[in-house]
Protein backbone atom coordinates (compact mmCIF):
# COMPACT_ATOMS: atom_id res chain seq x y z
CA UNK A 1 0.00 0.00 0.00
CA UNK A 2 2.77 2.28 1.18
CA UNK A 3 4.89 1.66 -1.80
CA UNK A 4 1.96 2.05 -4.11
CA UNK A 5 1.41 5.64 -3.07
CA UNK A 6 5.35 6.28 -3.33
CA UNK A 7 5.33 4.94 -6.47
CA UNK A 8 2.70 7.41 -8.06
CA UNK A 9 4.45 10.21 -6.13
CA UNK A 10 7.37 9.12 -7.96
CA UNK A 11 5.68 9.34 -11.01
CA UNK A 12 3.93 12.58 -10.84
CA UNK A 13 7.58 14.04 -9.86
CA UNK A 14 9.42 12.33 -12.92
CA UNK A 15 6.97 14.92 -15.06
CA UNK A 16 8.98 17.90 -13.11
CA UNK A 17 10.18 19.78 -16.11
CA UNK A 18 11.24 23.55 -14.77
CA UNK A 19 11.24 24.41 -11.05
CA UNK A 20 10.05 27.74 -10.85
CA UNK A 21 12.42 30.97 -9.33
CA UNK A 22 12.21 34.05 -8.25
CA UNK A 23 11.55 36.61 -10.55
CA UNK A 24 14.38 39.37 -9.44
CA UNK A 25 17.17 36.54 -9.52
CA UNK A 26 15.99 36.29 -13.43
CA UNK A 27 15.29 39.67 -14.44
CA UNK A 28 18.81 40.62 -12.81
CA UNK A 29 20.47 37.81 -14.99
CA UNK A 30 18.76 38.64 -18.24
CA UNK A 31 20.07 42.48 -18.09
CA UNK A 32 23.50 40.88 -17.47
CA UNK A 33 23.26 38.39 -19.85
CA UNK A 34 22.34 41.40 -22.95
CA UNK A 35 25.41 43.45 -21.24
CA UNK A 36 29.03 42.55 -23.46
CA UNK A 37 31.01 43.52 -20.48
CA UNK A 38 29.61 40.75 -18.29
CA UNK A 39 31.55 37.73 -17.65
CA UNK A 40 30.68 34.02 -17.47
CA UNK A 41 31.95 34.14 -13.98
CA UNK A 42 29.96 37.27 -13.01
CA UNK A 43 26.83 35.48 -13.89
CA UNK A 44 28.17 31.85 -12.51
CA UNK A 45 28.19 33.76 -9.21
CA UNK A 46 24.86 34.90 -9.42
CA UNK A 47 23.82 31.60 -10.83
CA UNK A 48 25.24 30.17 -7.14
CA UNK A 49 23.31 32.42 -4.93
CA UNK A 50 19.49 30.54 -6.51
CA UNK A 51 18.73 27.31 -5.58
CA UNK A 52 16.66 26.48 -8.64
CA UNK A 53 19.27 27.66 -11.20
CA UNK A 54 21.73 26.14 -9.53
CA UNK A 55 20.06 22.89 -9.46
CA UNK A 56 19.31 23.38 -13.09
CA UNK A 57 22.79 24.26 -13.92
CA UNK A 58 23.61 20.86 -12.77
CA UNK A 59 21.06 19.23 -14.44
CA UNK A 60 21.97 20.26 -17.69
CA UNK A 61 26.04 19.73 -17.49
CA UNK A 62 25.23 16.18 -16.26
CA UNK A 63 22.63 15.87 -18.83
CA UNK A 64 23.54 12.79 -21.67
CA UNK A 65 23.45 15.64 -24.28
CA UNK A 66 26.98 17.06 -23.23
CA UNK A 67 28.60 14.15 -23.02
CA UNK A 68 30.87 14.93 -20.04
CA UNK A 69 30.90 11.24 -18.63
CA UNK A 70 31.91 12.31 -15.58
CA UNK A 71 29.46 13.71 -13.32
CA UNK A 72 29.60 17.12 -12.49
CA UNK A 73 29.14 18.51 -9.13
CA UNK A 74 30.97 22.14 -9.43
CA UNK A 75 29.04 24.96 -10.41
CA UNK A 76 32.08 26.96 -11.58
CA UNK A 77 33.18 23.88 -13.14
CA UNK A 78 29.76 23.20 -14.80
CA UNK A 79 29.88 27.14 -15.89
CA UNK A 80 33.72 27.06 -17.51
CA UNK A 81 32.41 23.41 -19.36
CA UNK A 82 28.91 24.99 -20.92
CA UNK A 83 29.97 28.73 -21.60
CA UNK A 84 28.28 32.14 -21.66
CA UNK A 85 25.77 30.99 -24.91
CA UNK A 86 24.29 27.99 -23.09
CA UNK A 87 24.37 29.66 -19.77
CA UNK A 88 22.23 32.56 -21.69
CA UNK A 89 20.07 30.12 -22.95
CA UNK A 90 19.73 28.52 -19.53
CA UNK A 91 18.70 32.18 -18.13
CA UNK A 92 16.18 32.07 -20.84
CA UNK A 93 14.50 29.25 -20.56
CA UNK A 94 14.11 29.95 -16.49
CA UNK A 95 10.60 29.99 -14.98
CA UNK A 96 9.48 32.55 -12.66
CA UNK A 97 6.56 31.94 -10.31
CA UNK A 98 3.52 32.97 -11.35
CA UNK A 99 2.42 33.41 -8.29
CA UNK A 100 4.58 34.56 -5.74
CA UNK A 101 4.71 33.72 -2.37
CA UNK A 102 6.46 34.80 0.95
CA UNK A 103 7.42 31.23 1.86
CA UNK A 104 9.48 31.45 -1.72
CA UNK A 105 11.51 33.76 -0.96
CA UNK A 106 11.63 32.50 2.48
CA UNK A 107 12.67 29.19 1.17
CA UNK A 108 15.16 30.90 -1.28
CA UNK A 109 16.98 32.87 1.57
CA UNK A 110 17.03 29.89 3.85
CA UNK A 111 18.41 27.56 0.85
CA UNK A 112 21.36 30.18 0.32
CA UNK A 113 21.92 30.71 4.01
CA UNK A 114 22.35 26.73 3.92
CA UNK A 115 24.96 26.78 1.22
CA UNK A 116 26.42 29.82 3.39
CA UNK A 117 27.02 27.96 6.83
CA UNK A 118 28.07 24.64 4.66
CA UNK A 119 30.84 26.42 3.47
CA UNK A 120 32.00 27.77 6.53
CA UNK A 121 31.39 24.36 8.37
CA UNK A 122 33.09 22.19 5.55
CA UNK A 123 36.47 24.51 5.42
CA UNK A 124 36.75 24.79 9.10
CA UNK A 125 36.26 20.66 9.09
CA UNK A 126 38.92 20.39 5.96
CA UNK A 127 36.67 18.35 3.90
CA UNK A 128 38.26 17.59 0.21
CA UNK A 129 36.01 19.96 -1.29
CA UNK A 130 34.42 22.75 0.47
CA UNK A 131 32.24 24.02 -2.63
CA UNK A 132 30.56 20.65 -3.23
CA UNK A 133 29.03 20.59 0.47
CA UNK A 134 28.23 24.24 -0.16
CA UNK A 135 26.12 23.14 -3.27
CA UNK A 136 24.63 20.10 -1.72
CA UNK A 137 23.58 22.99 0.72
CA UNK A 138 22.21 24.93 -1.37
CA UNK A 139 19.74 22.75 -2.95
CA UNK A 140 19.26 20.18 -0.23
CA UNK A 141 15.38 21.59 -0.02
CA UNK A 142 15.01 21.31 -3.89
CA UNK A 143 12.55 18.84 -3.50
CA UNK A 144 9.74 21.26 -1.28
CA UNK A 145 9.79 23.18 -4.73
CA UNK A 146 9.20 20.29 -6.75
CA UNK A 147 6.24 19.43 -4.13
CA UNK A 148 4.67 22.25 -4.63
CA UNK A 149 4.76 22.95 -8.21
CA UNK A 150 3.70 18.71 -8.48
CA UNK A 151 1.12 18.15 -5.75
CA UNK A 152 -0.58 20.99 -5.40
CA UNK A 153 -3.40 19.68 -3.52
CA UNK A 154 -1.43 17.51 -1.50
CA UNK A 155 1.37 20.69 -0.54
CA UNK A 156 -1.83 23.14 0.67
CA UNK A 157 -2.78 19.71 3.17
CA UNK A 158 0.77 20.06 4.27
CA UNK A 159 0.63 23.62 4.49
CA UNK A 160 -2.78 23.29 6.24
CA UNK A 161 -1.22 20.73 8.62
CA UNK A 162 1.87 23.48 9.25
CA UNK A 163 -0.13 26.78 9.68
CA UNK A 164 -2.94 25.77 11.45
CA UNK A 165 -2.00 22.56 13.70
CA UNK A 166 1.71 23.12 14.37
CA UNK A 167 2.81 20.11 12.61
CA UNK A 168 6.23 20.21 11.18
CA UNK A 169 6.96 20.21 8.02
CA UNK A 170 8.74 16.52 8.15
CA UNK A 171 5.53 15.10 9.97
CA UNK A 172 2.84 16.48 7.74
CA UNK A 173 4.55 15.57 4.56
CA UNK A 174 4.99 11.94 6.00
CA UNK A 175 1.20 12.09 6.84
CA UNK A 176 -0.13 13.58 3.80
CA UNK A 177 3.32 11.71 1.02
CA UNK A 178 4.81 8.89 2.96
CA UNK A 179 7.70 10.48 1.89
CA UNK A 180 9.35 13.91 2.94
CA UNK A 181 10.92 16.22 0.95
CA UNK A 182 14.44 15.13 1.52
CA UNK A 183 13.48 11.53 -0.21
CA UNK A 184 11.91 13.39 -3.08
CA UNK A 185 15.44 15.40 -3.42
CA UNK A 186 17.46 12.38 -3.22
CA UNK A 187 14.61 10.83 -6.35
CA UNK A 188 15.10 14.47 -8.31
CA UNK A 189 18.58 14.61 -8.30
CA UNK A 190 19.86 11.19 -8.82
CA UNK A 191 16.99 10.87 -11.59
CA UNK A 192 18.89 14.35 -13.29
CA UNK A 193 22.50 12.55 -12.79
CA UNK A 194 23.99 14.44 -10.28
CA UNK A 195 26.78 13.08 -8.75
CA UNK A 196 26.25 10.60 -5.68
CA UNK A 197 28.35 13.68 -3.58
CA UNK A 198 25.32 15.46 -3.93
CA UNK A 199 22.86 12.91 -4.20
CA UNK A 200 22.97 11.51 -0.87
CA UNK A 201 23.51 14.65 1.33
CA UNK A 202 20.22 15.99 -0.32
CA UNK A 203 18.39 12.89 0.09
CA UNK A 204 19.54 12.30 3.76
CA UNK A 205 19.79 15.84 5.62
CA UNK A 206 16.96 14.97 7.63
CA UNK A 207 18.27 11.39 8.49
CA UNK A 208 22.26 11.39 8.46
CA UNK A 209 23.02 8.42 9.17
CA UNK A 210 21.62 6.81 6.57
CA UNK A 211 24.28 8.34 4.31
CA UNK A 212 26.84 5.67 2.93
CA UNK A 213 29.02 7.21 1.48
CA UNK A 214 29.33 10.65 1.98
CA UNK A 215 28.11 10.64 5.88
CA UNK A 216 30.09 13.67 6.59
CA UNK A 217 28.63 15.95 3.75
CA UNK A 218 25.02 14.82 5.05
CA UNK A 219 26.21 15.19 8.52
CA UNK A 220 27.46 19.05 7.77
CA UNK A 221 24.55 19.74 5.43
CA UNK A 222 21.99 18.14 8.47
CA UNK A 223 24.01 20.42 11.01
CA UNK A 224 23.98 23.77 8.69
CA UNK A 225 19.96 23.18 7.78
CA UNK A 226 19.28 23.38 11.66
CA UNK A 227 21.81 26.68 12.34
CA UNK A 228 20.43 28.47 9.72
CA UNK A 229 16.56 28.01 10.89
CA UNK A 230 17.94 28.55 14.55
CA UNK A 231 19.33 31.90 13.22
CA UNK A 232 16.32 33.19 11.74
CA UNK A 233 17.71 33.60 8.47
CA UNK A 234 14.49 32.03 5.83
CA UNK A 235 12.55 29.39 6.52
CA UNK A 236 11.53 26.45 5.18
CA UNK A 237 7.36 27.01 5.32
CA UNK A 238 7.32 25.94 8.60
CA UNK A 239 8.95 27.70 11.75
CA UNK A 240 10.22 24.83 13.81
CA UNK A 241 13.78 23.70 13.69
CA UNK A 242 14.09 20.25 12.73
CA UNK A 243 15.99 17.55 15.70
CA UNK A 244 19.65 17.46 15.78
CA UNK A 245 20.77 14.03 15.09
CA UNK A 246 23.34 12.75 18.11
CA UNK A 247 25.40 11.20 15.29
CA UNK A 248 25.98 13.82 12.87
CA UNK A 249 26.56 16.11 15.93
CA UNK A 250 29.32 13.43 17.07
CA UNK A 251 30.59 13.12 13.39
CA UNK A 252 30.90 16.47 13.17
CA UNK A 253 33.08 16.66 16.34
CA UNK A 254 32.10 20.28 17.40
CA UNK A 255 32.71 21.88 20.53
CA UNK A 256 30.57 24.65 22.04
CA UNK A 257 33.43 27.23 21.61
CA UNK A 258 33.73 26.30 17.90
CA UNK A 259 30.25 27.14 17.81
CA UNK A 260 30.58 30.75 18.62
CA UNK A 261 33.76 31.04 16.32
CA UNK A 262 31.42 29.23 13.36
CA UNK A 263 28.63 31.32 14.31
CA UNK A 264 30.42 34.63 13.80
CA UNK A 265 31.68 33.64 10.53
CA UNK A 266 28.24 32.90 9.47
CA UNK A 267 26.89 35.98 10.05
CA UNK A 268 29.51 37.87 8.83
CA UNK A 269 28.94 36.10 5.24
CA UNK A 270 25.75 36.53 5.94
CA UNK A 271 25.97 39.92 5.96
CA UNK A 272 27.71 39.82 2.32
CA UNK A 273 24.81 38.68 0.60
CA UNK A 274 22.15 40.51 2.99
CA UNK A 275 22.38 43.47 0.60
CA UNK A 276 21.82 40.85 -2.11
CA UNK A 277 18.88 39.21 -1.04
CA UNK A 278 17.00 43.12 -0.24
CA UNK A 279 17.94 43.87 -3.86
CA UNK A 280 15.92 40.47 -4.97
CA UNK A 281 12.98 41.43 -2.94
CA UNK A 282 12.70 44.62 -3.63
CA UNK A 283 12.95 43.16 -7.44
CA UNK A 284 10.24 41.63 -6.85
CA UNK A 285 8.23 44.18 -5.93
CA UNK A 286 9.06 46.82 -8.73
CA UNK B 1 40.20 30.57 -55.70
CA UNK B 2 37.85 27.46 -55.68
CA UNK B 3 37.40 26.00 -59.48
CA UNK B 4 34.14 24.68 -60.34
CA UNK B 5 33.91 22.50 -63.32
CA UNK B 6 30.52 23.28 -65.10
CA UNK B 7 30.21 19.85 -67.45
CA UNK B 8 27.17 20.05 -69.31
CA UNK B 9 26.01 20.32 -73.37
CA UNK B 10 24.44 23.70 -72.61
CA UNK B 11 25.97 26.18 -70.28
CA UNK B 12 24.53 25.09 -67.23
CA UNK B 13 25.01 28.65 -65.73
CA UNK B 14 23.59 31.60 -68.34
CA UNK B 15 26.56 34.42 -69.20
CA UNK B 16 24.69 36.76 -67.02
CA UNK B 17 25.16 34.38 -63.75
CA UNK B 18 28.78 34.33 -64.47
CA UNK B 19 29.44 37.27 -62.47
CA UNK B 20 27.80 36.08 -59.47
CA UNK B 21 30.07 33.28 -59.15
CA UNK B 22 33.35 35.18 -59.81
CA UNK B 23 31.71 38.32 -57.83
CA UNK B 24 32.03 35.48 -54.89
CA UNK B 25 35.55 34.51 -55.86
CA UNK B 26 34.92 31.15 -58.07
CA UNK B 27 36.62 30.55 -60.78
CA UNK B 28 34.59 28.97 -63.96
CA UNK B 29 35.25 25.68 -66.42
CA UNK B 30 33.00 25.47 -68.65
CA UNK B 31 33.15 21.94 -70.32
CA UNK B 32 30.60 20.40 -73.03
CA UNK B 33 32.58 17.56 -74.20
CA UNK B 34 31.79 14.47 -71.89
CA UNK B 35 35.61 13.29 -72.46
CA UNK B 36 37.26 16.63 -71.80
CA UNK B 37 35.28 16.57 -68.89
CA UNK B 38 36.43 13.81 -67.28
CA UNK B 39 40.07 13.94 -68.37
CA UNK B 40 39.92 17.51 -66.36
CA UNK B 41 38.37 15.47 -63.12
CA UNK B 42 41.33 13.22 -63.85
CA UNK B 43 44.47 15.50 -64.81
CA UNK B 44 42.94 18.95 -63.07
CA UNK B 45 40.68 18.25 -60.43
CA UNK B 46 38.88 21.69 -59.72
CA UNK B 47 36.66 21.67 -56.02
CA UNK B 48 33.43 21.46 -57.30
CA UNK B 49 31.42 19.65 -60.02
CA UNK B 50 28.35 20.75 -61.68
CA UNK B 51 26.83 18.63 -63.92
CA UNK B 52 23.66 17.53 -65.53
CA UNK B 53 21.81 14.23 -65.79
CA UNK B 54 22.28 12.51 -69.33
CA UNK B 55 25.42 14.39 -69.68
CA UNK B 56 27.90 11.83 -70.82
CA UNK B 57 28.25 8.12 -72.08
CA UNK B 58 26.82 6.76 -69.11
CA UNK B 59 24.76 9.09 -66.76
CA UNK B 60 27.21 7.68 -63.95
CA UNK B 61 30.24 7.76 -65.69
CA UNK B 62 31.22 11.98 -64.48
CA UNK B 63 30.10 10.92 -60.87
CA UNK B 64 31.98 7.73 -60.66
CA UNK B 65 35.06 9.60 -61.82
CA UNK B 66 34.40 11.67 -58.87
CA UNK B 67 33.39 9.19 -56.46
CA UNK B 68 35.60 6.52 -57.46
CA UNK B 69 38.22 8.37 -56.00
CA UNK B 70 39.21 8.69 -52.12
CA UNK B 71 41.15 12.01 -52.63
CA UNK B 72 38.31 12.99 -54.47
CA UNK B 73 35.35 12.07 -52.40
CA UNK B 74 35.01 15.28 -51.12
CA UNK B 75 34.46 17.38 -53.71
CA UNK B 76 30.45 18.16 -54.10
CA UNK B 77 28.68 17.18 -56.78
CA UNK B 78 25.72 19.54 -58.18
CA UNK B 79 23.09 17.12 -60.33
CA UNK B 80 20.75 19.47 -62.72
CA UNK B 81 17.86 17.62 -63.75
CA UNK B 82 14.09 17.85 -64.51
CA UNK B 83 11.72 17.54 -61.93
CA UNK B 84 10.28 14.18 -63.44
CA UNK B 85 12.59 11.95 -63.12
CA UNK B 86 13.13 13.03 -59.21
CA UNK B 87 10.70 10.19 -57.81
CA UNK B 88 12.84 7.17 -60.06
CA UNK B 89 16.47 8.02 -59.35
CA UNK B 90 18.22 5.90 -57.17
CA UNK B 91 20.19 8.11 -55.01
CA UNK B 92 22.68 5.39 -53.58
CA UNK B 93 23.55 4.81 -56.94
CA UNK B 94 24.02 8.45 -57.84
CA UNK B 95 25.98 9.50 -55.17
CA UNK B 96 25.47 13.80 -55.39
CA UNK B 97 25.45 16.18 -53.02
CA UNK B 98 22.77 18.16 -53.79
CA UNK B 99 20.52 18.37 -57.06
CA UNK B 100 18.96 21.83 -58.53
CA UNK B 101 15.60 21.19 -60.91
CA UNK B 102 15.17 23.36 -64.05
CA UNK B 103 14.38 25.92 -64.47
CA UNK B 104 16.53 27.57 -62.06
CA UNK B 105 17.98 30.97 -61.14
CA UNK B 106 22.04 31.95 -60.84
CA UNK B 107 21.18 32.96 -57.77
CA UNK B 108 19.52 29.68 -56.37
CA UNK B 109 22.69 28.16 -58.02
CA UNK B 110 25.53 29.83 -55.85
CA UNK B 111 23.55 29.31 -52.96
CA UNK B 112 23.62 25.36 -53.40
CA UNK B 113 27.08 25.18 -54.13
CA UNK B 114 28.14 27.39 -51.06
CA UNK B 115 26.31 25.35 -49.07
CA UNK B 116 27.81 22.04 -50.52
CA UNK B 117 30.97 23.55 -49.97
CA UNK B 118 30.18 24.28 -45.97
CA UNK B 119 28.63 21.20 -45.58
CA UNK B 120 31.98 19.22 -46.90
CA UNK B 121 33.79 20.95 -44.61
CA UNK B 122 32.14 19.96 -41.64
CA UNK B 123 31.42 16.62 -42.52
CA UNK B 124 34.69 15.46 -43.89
CA UNK B 125 37.70 17.61 -41.96
CA UNK B 126 35.74 17.75 -38.51
CA UNK B 127 37.14 16.02 -35.34
CA UNK B 128 34.96 13.32 -34.31
CA UNK B 129 35.39 13.51 -31.13
CA UNK B 130 35.50 17.43 -30.31
CA UNK B 131 33.46 17.94 -33.67
CA UNK B 132 35.53 20.87 -34.16
CA UNK B 133 37.62 21.76 -37.41
CA UNK B 134 40.44 19.31 -38.51
CA UNK B 135 43.94 19.92 -40.15
CA UNK B 136 42.42 21.00 -43.27
CA UNK B 137 40.81 23.92 -42.19
CA UNK B 138 43.59 24.45 -40.21
CA UNK B 139 45.90 25.14 -42.82
CA UNK B 140 43.63 26.74 -44.45
CA UNK B 141 43.06 29.50 -41.37
CA UNK B 142 46.72 29.95 -40.96
CA UNK B 143 47.60 30.69 -44.72
CA UNK B 144 44.23 33.35 -44.59
CA UNK B 145 45.31 34.67 -41.09
CA UNK B 146 49.36 35.12 -42.96
CA UNK B 147 47.37 36.65 -46.43
CA UNK B 148 45.13 38.98 -43.89
CA UNK B 149 47.99 41.48 -43.11
CA UNK B 150 46.36 41.65 -40.17
CA UNK B 151 48.34 40.93 -36.85
CA UNK B 152 46.81 37.45 -35.05
CA UNK B 153 48.56 34.66 -32.66
CA UNK B 154 48.38 31.18 -33.72
CA UNK B 155 48.00 29.72 -30.67
CA UNK B 156 49.40 25.43 -30.33
CA UNK B 157 47.35 24.18 -27.09
CA UNK B 158 48.40 20.46 -26.25
CA UNK B 159 48.05 18.58 -23.13
CA UNK B 160 51.42 17.94 -20.71
CA UNK B 161 52.12 13.98 -20.30
CA UNK B 162 49.27 13.33 -21.73
CA UNK B 163 50.51 9.70 -22.86
CA UNK B 164 51.04 8.73 -18.90
CA UNK B 165 47.94 10.29 -18.37
CA UNK B 166 46.21 7.41 -20.41
CA UNK B 167 48.54 4.96 -19.14
CA UNK B 168 47.05 5.72 -15.76
CA UNK B 169 43.31 6.53 -16.20
CA UNK B 170 42.82 4.77 -19.66
CA UNK B 171 42.38 6.09 -23.32
CA UNK B 172 38.31 6.57 -22.07
CA UNK B 173 39.05 8.89 -19.67
CA UNK B 174 42.01 10.52 -22.26
CA UNK B 175 38.91 11.51 -24.24
CA UNK B 176 37.18 13.16 -21.94
CA UNK B 177 40.27 15.30 -20.94
CA UNK B 178 40.20 16.08 -24.89
CA UNK B 179 36.84 17.12 -24.45
CA UNK B 180 37.13 19.40 -21.79
CA UNK B 181 39.96 21.24 -23.47
CA UNK B 182 38.04 21.55 -26.46
CA UNK B 183 35.25 22.99 -24.25
CA UNK B 184 37.20 25.26 -22.16
CA UNK B 185 38.61 26.89 -25.29
CA UNK B 186 35.66 27.62 -27.21
CA UNK B 187 34.19 28.82 -24.86
CA UNK B 188 36.91 31.06 -23.29
CA UNK B 189 37.26 32.34 -27.37
CA UNK B 190 33.69 32.70 -27.92
CA UNK B 191 33.70 34.94 -25.00
CA UNK B 192 36.62 36.96 -25.16
CA UNK B 193 37.39 36.78 -29.02
CA UNK B 194 34.71 36.10 -31.15
CA UNK B 195 35.20 37.69 -33.99
CA UNK B 196 37.78 36.93 -36.24
CA UNK B 197 39.18 33.60 -34.48
CA UNK B 198 39.60 30.39 -35.25
CA UNK B 199 39.34 26.54 -33.29
CA UNK B 200 40.50 23.82 -34.27
CA UNK B 201 41.80 20.16 -33.75
CA UNK B 202 44.97 18.97 -35.07
CA UNK B 203 43.90 15.49 -33.67
CA UNK B 204 45.05 13.78 -30.07
CA UNK B 205 45.74 16.68 -27.62
CA UNK B 206 46.45 18.94 -29.84
CA UNK B 207 44.83 21.95 -30.84
CA UNK B 208 45.40 25.18 -32.70
CA UNK B 209 43.31 28.80 -31.98
CA UNK B 210 43.76 31.43 -33.69
CA UNK B 211 42.90 34.97 -31.99
CA UNK B 212 43.41 38.54 -33.16
CA UNK B 213 46.87 40.10 -31.51
CA UNK B 214 45.17 42.32 -28.74
CA UNK B 215 43.56 38.85 -27.29
CA UNK B 216 46.47 36.68 -27.43
CA UNK B 217 47.14 37.28 -23.53
CA UNK B 218 43.33 37.22 -22.01
CA UNK B 219 42.69 34.32 -24.04
CA UNK B 220 45.48 32.00 -23.22
CA UNK B 221 45.32 33.29 -19.54
CA UNK B 222 41.79 32.20 -19.50
CA UNK B 223 41.95 28.98 -20.98
CA UNK B 224 44.77 28.10 -18.30
CA UNK B 225 42.63 29.95 -15.19
CA UNK B 226 39.82 27.20 -16.22
CA UNK B 227 41.52 24.59 -17.22
CA UNK B 228 43.15 24.63 -13.43
CA UNK B 229 39.32 25.06 -12.20
CA UNK B 230 38.49 21.75 -14.10
CA UNK B 231 40.90 19.39 -13.67
CA UNK B 232 40.58 17.91 -10.92
CA UNK B 233 37.56 16.50 -11.90
CA UNK B 234 39.52 14.20 -13.97
CA UNK B 235 42.17 13.13 -11.69
CA UNK B 236 41.69 10.79 -8.19
CA UNK B 237 41.62 12.14 -4.90
CA UNK B 238 44.95 10.52 -4.17
CA UNK B 239 47.06 11.79 -6.82
CA UNK B 240 45.71 15.07 -6.11
CA UNK B 241 46.72 14.59 -2.79
CA UNK B 242 50.42 13.43 -3.91
CA UNK B 243 50.20 16.36 -6.20
CA UNK B 244 52.19 14.27 -8.77
CA UNK B 245 52.38 10.53 -9.92
CA UNK B 246 54.61 8.04 -10.55
CA UNK B 247 54.28 6.13 -13.65
CA UNK B 248 56.44 4.10 -16.81
CA UNK B 249 58.54 6.42 -19.40
CA UNK B 250 58.79 5.75 -22.81
CA UNK B 251 61.54 3.50 -21.95
CA UNK B 252 60.08 1.65 -19.20
CA UNK B 253 61.63 3.75 -16.44
CA UNK B 254 59.60 4.86 -13.20
CA UNK B 255 59.10 8.55 -13.27
CA UNK B 256 57.65 11.19 -11.33
CA UNK B 257 54.98 13.13 -13.43
CA UNK B 258 53.23 16.40 -12.72
CA UNK B 259 49.15 16.19 -12.46
CA UNK B 260 47.15 17.44 -15.54
CA UNK B 261 48.43 20.77 -16.66
CA UNK B 262 48.51 22.69 -20.38
CA UNK B 263 50.90 24.44 -22.16
CA UNK B 264 50.06 27.05 -25.33
CA UNK B 265 52.20 27.96 -27.81
CA UNK B 266 51.42 31.24 -29.41
CA UNK B 267 53.55 32.26 -32.43
CA UNK B 268 52.13 35.67 -33.47
CA UNK B 269 52.11 36.58 -37.25
CA UNK B 270 52.29 39.78 -38.86
CA UNK B 271 54.09 42.09 -40.77
CA UNK B 272 54.68 39.51 -43.44
CA UNK B 273 56.99 37.28 -41.20
CA UNK B 274 55.99 34.31 -42.61
CA UNK B 275 54.95 33.21 -46.40
CA UNK B 276 53.51 29.29 -45.31
CA UNK B 277 51.67 27.79 -42.76
CA UNK B 278 55.20 25.74 -42.15
CA UNK B 279 57.15 28.60 -41.04
CA UNK B 280 54.22 29.25 -38.55
CA UNK B 281 54.48 25.44 -37.15
CA UNK B 282 57.84 25.06 -37.46
CA UNK B 283 58.19 28.05 -35.46
CA UNK B 284 55.44 26.95 -32.68
CA UNK B 285 57.32 24.00 -32.01
CA UNK B 286 60.39 25.58 -30.95
CA UNK B 287 58.24 27.62 -28.47
CA UNK B 288 56.74 24.56 -27.44
CA UNK B 289 59.83 23.07 -26.61
CA UNK B 290 60.73 26.01 -24.12
CA UNK B 291 56.96 26.28 -22.71
CA UNK B 292 57.15 22.54 -21.77
CA UNK B 293 60.43 23.06 -19.97
CA UNK B 294 58.27 24.93 -17.23
CA UNK B 295 55.98 23.31 -14.87
CA UNK B 296 52.69 23.13 -14.52
CA UNK B 297 50.48 25.12 -17.09
CA UNK B 298 51.55 28.01 -19.08
CA UNK B 299 51.77 29.86 -22.17
CA UNK B 300 54.35 31.50 -24.02
CA UNK B 301 54.42 34.08 -27.00
CA UNK B 302 57.29 33.72 -29.48
CA UNK B 303 59.04 37.66 -28.98
CA UNK B 304 62.15 36.86 -32.11
CA UNK B 305 61.42 39.98 -34.60
CA UNK B 306 62.51 37.59 -37.42
CA UNK B 307 62.56 34.33 -37.84
CA UNK B 308 65.53 32.09 -38.71
CA UNK B 309 64.10 28.53 -39.24
CA UNK B 310 67.45 27.15 -38.11
CA UNK B 311 67.32 28.68 -34.45
CA UNK B 312 67.24 25.91 -32.29
CA UNK B 313 64.56 26.25 -29.40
Amino acid sequence: MQEDKRQKIRQALREVKNLPTLPGIVIKLTKMAEDPETTTEQMGKLISKDHILAAKLLKLVNSSFYGFPQRISSLSSAIILLGFNVIKSLIISASIFEFMEDNDIELWEHSLGCAVVCSVLAKRLGVSDPDEVSTAGLIHDIGKVAIKLELGPEYRKIHEMVVGQEFSMLEAEMQTLEVNHAEVGGWLTKTWNLPSKLVEPIAMHHNPGAAKNEKMAAAIVHFADIMIRGMGYGHGDDIWVPPLDNNAWRLLGLAPQDLDEILAQVEEKLWEVKGFSLDIKSGFEA
Amino acid sequence: MPRILVAGQVPLIPPEGEILFEAKGYQLIFVSDPHVAVNTLLEDPPDFLITELGFGSSDLQLINTVKACLQKANMPILLVLPADVMPTMDWHRFQVDDVVVRPYTPEVLLARVQLAESRMVRVFDNNPLSRLPGNTSILRAIQRTLESGVAYGVCYLDIDNFKPYNDRYGFSQGDDVILMVARIAVNVVEELAREDSFIGHVGGDDFVVIVPEAKIVPVCEKILANFEVVKNMFLSREDIDAGVYRAKDRQGRDTTYGLLSLSIAVVPVEHNKFKHYGEVSAAASQVKHLVKEREGSNYMIDRRDSYQPNEAG
